[in-house]
């Protein structure tokens, strides 16, 4: 298994991993009471801040182990340099990624349009944002495996 | 052609023509079409011309 595909594979699990304690913790929060979650927007607000920084933390610290680990097992300290199929493919999968969040838009608007709670829009974001990335690295394993 | 060229290993030809070593696998396989440029390079270090190295089948496409 080459480098990138590894890559993505690590992308999606710690994008799995780290949505679901935090939706959890959020969520924990909710049911205690100390934020309200169906009404107040600006919670929404700030939560999707502290995300977005606990986010980019934890990927940074899961990418040094993940190379420290790949860096053991391959004996391969450098990492490969992007090179125009790299680029290629990682287009492609930035393509499907937007295609899926757009969808998700879309769902969300419709949602409210439905007469939905407007906090649903919300985690309709969420969701999408969360499958459009997994679109973005699984439709780079195929690119990488069934070829570009 | 690679091994007409003293044997020379996936990773030699990649270094030479500045791509991965899977781009040059890829490429073998038939899974990625290279850019005009990098055919060319590859061409260029076998100093060979293009159609020698490369095909165009269009009923693959």
């Amino acid at each position: 298994m080459s480098y990138r595909e590894k890559e993505n594979i690590i992308n999606i699990f710690s994008g799995l991993l780290i949505t679901a304690i935090f939706a959890w913790a959020v969520y924990q929060r909710h049911l205690d009471g100390r934020i309200d979650l169906t009404d107040d927007f600006q919670q929404w607000g700030i939560i999707f801040l502290i995300y977005a920084g606990v986010s980019v933390v934890a990927r940074i610290i899961i990418y040094i182990i993940f190379h420290i680990i790949n860096a053991i097992v391959t004996r391969e300290e450098d990492i490969p340099q992007e090179d125009e199929r790299d680029k290629l493919i990682k287009l492609k999968a930035t393509r499907n990624s937007h295609y899926t969040f757009s969808i998700g838009f879309m769902a969300a608007i419709i949602y409210l349009a439905l007469g939905f709670a407007p906090y649903t829009l919300f985690i309709v974001f969420v969701i999408s944002g969360l499958l459009s990335e997994i679109i973005d690295n699984g439709s780079q394993i195929y690119y990488y495996r069934k070829g570009v | 052609m690679r091994f007409n060229a003293n044997e020379l290993t996936q990773q030699e030809l990649a270094n030479a023509v500045g791509v991965s070593r899977q781009t040059i696998v890829a490429i073998e396989k038939e899974k990625y079409s290279p850019s005009l440029e990098l055919a060319f390079r590859i061409a260029d270090y076998f100093n060979t011309p293009l159609e020698e190295v490369f095909s165009f089948h269009p009923d693959e496409e």
